[in-house]
């Protein structure tokens, strides 16, 4: 019995004490640090994916798993894009984070959606997201509805803690009104400028500081490039002097290379999470090394 | 097998009456299983495998065909809170004909308590890696020949249930055990051929042989399985993955035979990821087969190593290597050396290619191999 006693204690040990900190697991760096800034000393948050990684393509590890199990809260992207944290909650059978209870947040829920398919969709169209695109933290005017559902999962989670977390969440409003603001003023002489993206993962903030989509390096999302679209998509650049190519930095950029090669455009290699690039370490670095970024591009044309 | 059944019923009726209290309003996209909600329809789907082979083997009668291997069709969803339900129905091909099979109907309780869930069903049994996995989502064409020695030609999925427990240690570890019920003769295994051989204590005595052009064979009657496995990252891209498992139960003519089977197994899997499209995974898993007949006990071994490079985003390489006896007492080996080459046409379709050189008992083949496998509709497993 004494044996049992002591392994139990041993168990009990290794698992860890309880701390006053909220575990908060994040799909993304992007949330990890919005969710850092509301709840500020009051949260210990860890991202599932890295900043660099794809969104649609994480493998789900058991490591994942183990860290589920411990969390009080996840915060997750939505609109399908990922979906390989479905598993996850399940296989951690931690009921605080089942769809519907109190330490589960989509980030998602409120923000206006663009691209949303209408009518039937099938696999000829791509790897299409239905319920919308759902790269939508790429308009930083998002943020602030993405911060607003992790305030009110943060206030479910420690309501004695609503007026810190209320205090930091307009920090956080009036820190990325501030920015959208600078962002907004050096995007000015670059509206209406036509751009090529890799991915459709720009549309919101093609929308945001009004530059235009006008091809995707994918001839459809998630399908590799073919030689014959990218050779529709040269014709396209040169009849339209489409001179900048925006492309995610986990891409392969042999199909913006070869167009860049063939029309003199610029390529940028943007991040477009946290971490997705050497010194991008905040939300609001994101979209300073893309703003610079087509600025430099711009100018060099 | 009573005591156990009460113990899950008990366990599984409390949790779900506080689960019904404790639910609060949601927002945001609905995940897997309640995309159909608005509806009233589960996620419905289907995975289709069409595939054909090449064989140096002149009597392999099946070769040279291209043509519909399996379909499987998924029904799934939520049935109330924490609870889920799966039904996988396959249509595959079998000795030329095509066959009906429920391949896993089961209902998940997602918590029974902290750290604890369960299966009842028909369930694929989580019995080292790959016999967990429905055919298309492994990387290769067949599965390993230890799995069709020692489990089945198909993945051994009884009825029965399991319960998964979550350790509380500072790593990833689910230790889990199941008790099941499987019908005899599944799997097309044939016991009519008999040989006369010399037992332990000299007598000559009448064995059943491996059917022909067949080494498959499969657990039946009552199963009693358990699996222990732990996880380590070993860096910020690297996974170490190990596991161990064991089933105790009857052969798949236990009524004619009268043996007692015992499986032990052991399983490996490191993942590295160098960058975001690239993986390396190295995974073996060994198995040692001890089956008890009224002449005697003999006891089998099996294994395969598997190492797999995603290159990029669309293409997978991949190289395994198979070593099985078969589970019958005259003994026989295969020795397989497959090399497998994967493009990912979208998430849910792959085009596959897969060389593969055969040893049976020195009897040797060369197979080449083609499989085209697509998806409709939202289709998930859970974690494997």
């Amino acid at each position: 019995m004494k044996k049992i006693l002591l392994i139990a204690m041993g168990l009990a040990f290794c698992a860890g004490p309880a701390g006053a900190e909220l575990k908060v697991i994040t799909a993304s760096t992007d949330l990890k640090y919005i969710c850092e800034r509301i709840g500020g000393d009051l949260v210990k948050v860890e991202s599932m994916a890295s900043g660099s990684q794809d969104l649609h393509m994480v493998e789900p590890r058991p490591s994942m798993v183990f860290k589920l199990k411990k969390a009080d809260m996840v915060v997750r992207v939505g609109l399908d894009l990922d979906m390989w944290l479905d598993s996850l909650i399940n296989a951690a059978k931690n009921g605080r984070l089942f769809y519907g209870q109190l330490g589960y947040v989509d980030a998602s829920a409120g923000v206006p959606l663009l691209e949303k398919p209408e009518g039937k969709v099938d696999a000829s169209m791509g790897d299409i997201h239905i319920y919308g695109n759902p790269h939508y933290w790429l308009d930083p005017a998002n943020a602030k509805v993405m911060a607003r559902n992790i305030l009110a999962g943060l206030k479910r989670a420690m309501p004695d803690q609503t007026a810190k977390f209320d205090a930091n969440y307009a920090e956080f409003v009036k820190d990325t009104d501030t920015k959208l603001d600078e962002w907004t003023r050096r995007m000015a002489p670059l509206k209406g400028l036509k751009i090529i993206t890799y991915h459709s993962s720009w549309p919101y903030f093609a929308s945001r500081f009004g530059l235009m989509v006008a091809g995707h390096i994918e001839p459809k999302p998630g399908i590799p490039p073919s030689a014959s679209h990218l050779d529709s998509l040269l014709k396209k650049m040169k009849a339209e002097n489409i001179r900048v190519i925006l492309t995610e930095s986990y891409y392969p950029r042999k199909g913006p290379d070869f167009l860049a090669g063939k029309t003199g455009a610029a390529v940028v290699t943007a991040p477009v999470s946290v971490g997705g690039e050497d010194g991008v370490k905040t939300y609001f670095d994101v979209f300073d090394h893309v703003v610079a970024g087509l600025e430099k591009a711009v100018a060099g044309n | 097998m009573k005591r156990f059944m009460l113990m899950f019923l008990f366990a599984a009726i409390t949790p779900c009456a506080i689960a019904q209290d404790s639910a609060a309003p949601s927002s945001g996209t609905p995940p897997q299983g309640m995309r159909g909600t608005p509806a009233n329809l589960p996620d419905i789907s289907l995975i289709g495998v069409i595939d054909g082979h090449v064989s140096s083997e002149k009597s392999d009668d099946t070769r040279n065909r291209l043509e519909f291997n399996e379909i499987e069709t998924a029904f799934q969803g939520y049935i109330y809170p924490e609870m889920k339900a799966d039904v996988f129905l396959a249509l595959h091909k079998h000795d030329g004909t095509y066959e009906s099979e429920i391949c896993e109907a089961k209902v998940s309780f997602l918590r029974l308590f902290e750290g604890l869930s369960a299966e009842v069903g028909k369930i694929h049994v989580d019995f080292g890696k790959l016999n967990k996995a429905h055919s298309h989502v492994r990387s290769m064409t067949d599965q390993p020949a230890v799995l069709t020695n020692f489990l089945g030609g198909h993945s051994l999925n009884p009825q029965g249930g399991t319960l998964k427990y979550l350790l509380p240690l500072p790593f990833y570890a689910q230790l889990q055990a199941g008790a099941w019920q499987g019908a005899p003769h599944e799997h097309h295994v044939d016991g009519e051929r008999t040989a006369e051989v010399t037992d332990t204590g000299n007598n000559n005595v009448d064995v059943v042989l491996a059917p022909e052009d067949s080494s498959e064979f499969s657990p039946a009657d009552k199963i009693y399985t358990s699996r222990l496995n732990a996880s380590f990252p070993l860096s910020a891209g690297t996974e170490l993955e190990l596991g161990t498992s064991f089933l105790k139960g009857k052969g798949s003519h236990y009524e004619h035979h009268k043996d007692d089977v015992k499986i032990a197994g052991a399983d490996f899997t490191l993942k590295f990821w160098p960058t975001t499209y690239k993986r390396l995974t190295l995974q073996g898993e060994y198995m040692h087969l001890i089956r008890s007949v009224p002449v005697g006990t003999f006891k089998r071994d099996g294994l395969y190593a598997f190492a797999n490079y995603r290159l990029s985003k669309y293409w997978d390489l991949g190289a395994r290597f198979d070593y099985a006896e078969n589970a019958f007492p005259d003994i026989t080996f295969e020795r397989d050396y497959s090399l497998i080459a994967t493009r990912h046409l979208t998430e849910t379709t792959t085009l596959r290619a897969q060389y593969k050189y055969i040893n049976l008992s020195g009897d040797k083949a060369k197979e080449g191999w083609i499989q085209l496998t697509f998806g409709l509709g939202p289709h998930s497993h859970e974690l494997e």
